[in-house]
């Protein structure tokens, strides 16, 4: 029997092809699956996105997050979510009034920033531009209503609401 | 004039070859590829909501008599109505189920609308409050996207970025989607 220890004369030889064999799997694999989609953003832990055949990518992270417990704006807690909508005291008018107030500051500092680039046009409005919104597949409209009026109340009309795009 | 060769038989020898460099390479390459990595394809549909302003569309003349696409989305079923906006309005209803095979023979029936009206790149879809988002979101792609067999209608003549309207008319039948139900109370 081979050792390791000394006495023995034996020489203990590798065989390193099936480990050579695995990488070379495991590297085909992983550059099939690498994505030159311009951002890379993880899906929330808590979020399940519902499938969609759009080979339109993913160009800015998301602003908004609906977890299944919670409305976030910008990575900032404003909502809780209780069976399935947000509480009496966060409603307004039908939509929700933390995200109206998160929403309108980023609304304004949109406007800023698209002054700022046009700024040899004086007679350019500022565009509060498109905001992203990641939700949970099991949500229902409703609450999806809810946050979107909240955004047209900030000025906010385009939308682009993630999905999952399904493998072909 | 033939020639014999002599063959020598060469010494054997037993040759190694080094392959730790490349078990190095392709160890590094490895945790480079498992970091980068996206196991989860995230793509995005591109809706509006309706926004009230006071003044008229630009190039809107008032008599105009244009063509209008609803679609309207239940837990149990999706219906297409079709009409126009002035008198004569002829009103079209087109009921389909909410469910895999309901949403094809609807993008069926939208492929077909839009051949006969091809000016038409807009689509208001309103849904009920109950309906989820995952049912919405097929619903969603039924009616925005184009299918293999689809037509490529040309882009809108007043879109300001042409290569863009031009890409878009390769992928969405019905580019222009606007979510009818969100409207302020």
């Amino acid at each position: 029997m081979a050792s390791v220890g000394g006495g023995s004369k034996d020489t203990l030889s590798l065989n390193l092809n099936p480990m050579l064999d695995i990488f070379s799997i495991l590297i085909t694999f992983l550059l099939m699956s690498f994505s030159s989609d311009p951002v890379s953003h993880d899906v929330d832990a808590g979020i399940e996105l519902p499938q969609s055949t759009t080979i339109v990518a993913l160009d800015e992270i998301p602003s908004i997050i609906v977890t299944k417990t919670e409305v976030r704006v910008n990575d900032v807690k404003v909502a809780d979510i209780v069976a399935g909508d947000v509480p009496e005291k966060d409603r307004s008018q039908g939509a929700v009034y933390p995200v109206f107030t998160e929403l309108k500051k980023l609304a304004e500092a949109n406007k800023r920033l698209a002054k700022t680039v046009k700024a040899d046009d004086p007679t350019a409005k500022g565009s509060t531009g498109a905001l992203t919104m990641e939700m949970d597949k099991g949500h229902r409209f409703k609450l999806m209503k809810r946050i979107m009026i909240a955004a047209q109340q900030a000025e906010f009309v385009q939308f682009k609401l993630m999905v999952q795009k399904e493998l072909n | 004039m033939s020639r014999k060769k002599k063959r020598r038989s060469l010494p054997y020898k037993d040759v190694e070859l080094n392959i730790m460099p490349f078990i190095d390479i392709f160890s590094m390459l490895n945790t480079f590829l498992l970091f980068s990595a996206v196991f989860l394809s995230v793509g995005v549909l591109d809706v509006q909501v309706p926004f009230l302003s006071n003044q008229p569309p630009p190039d809107d003349p008032k008599d105009s008599r244009v063509f209008q696409v609803f679609v309207d989305v239940t837990k149990e079923q999706v219906e297409i109505q079709t009409s126009y906006t002035r008198a004569p309005e002829q009103l079209q209803k087109f009921p389909f189920p909410n469910n895999a095979d309901g949403i094809k023979l609807m993008h069926q029936k939208l492929a077909e609308i839009r051949k006969q009206n091809a000016a038409t790149d807009k689509a208001t879809v309103t849904s009920d409050d109950e309906v989820t988002w995952e049912s919405l979101a097929a619903v969603l792609d039924g009616v925005m996207l184009r299918v293999e067999g689809d037509p490529i209608f040309p882009p809108a003549k007043d879109a300001k970025n042409k290569e863009r309207a031009e890409l878009d008319a390769k992928i969405y039948l019905y580019p222009k989607i606007v979510m009818g139900s969100v409207m302020f109370k």
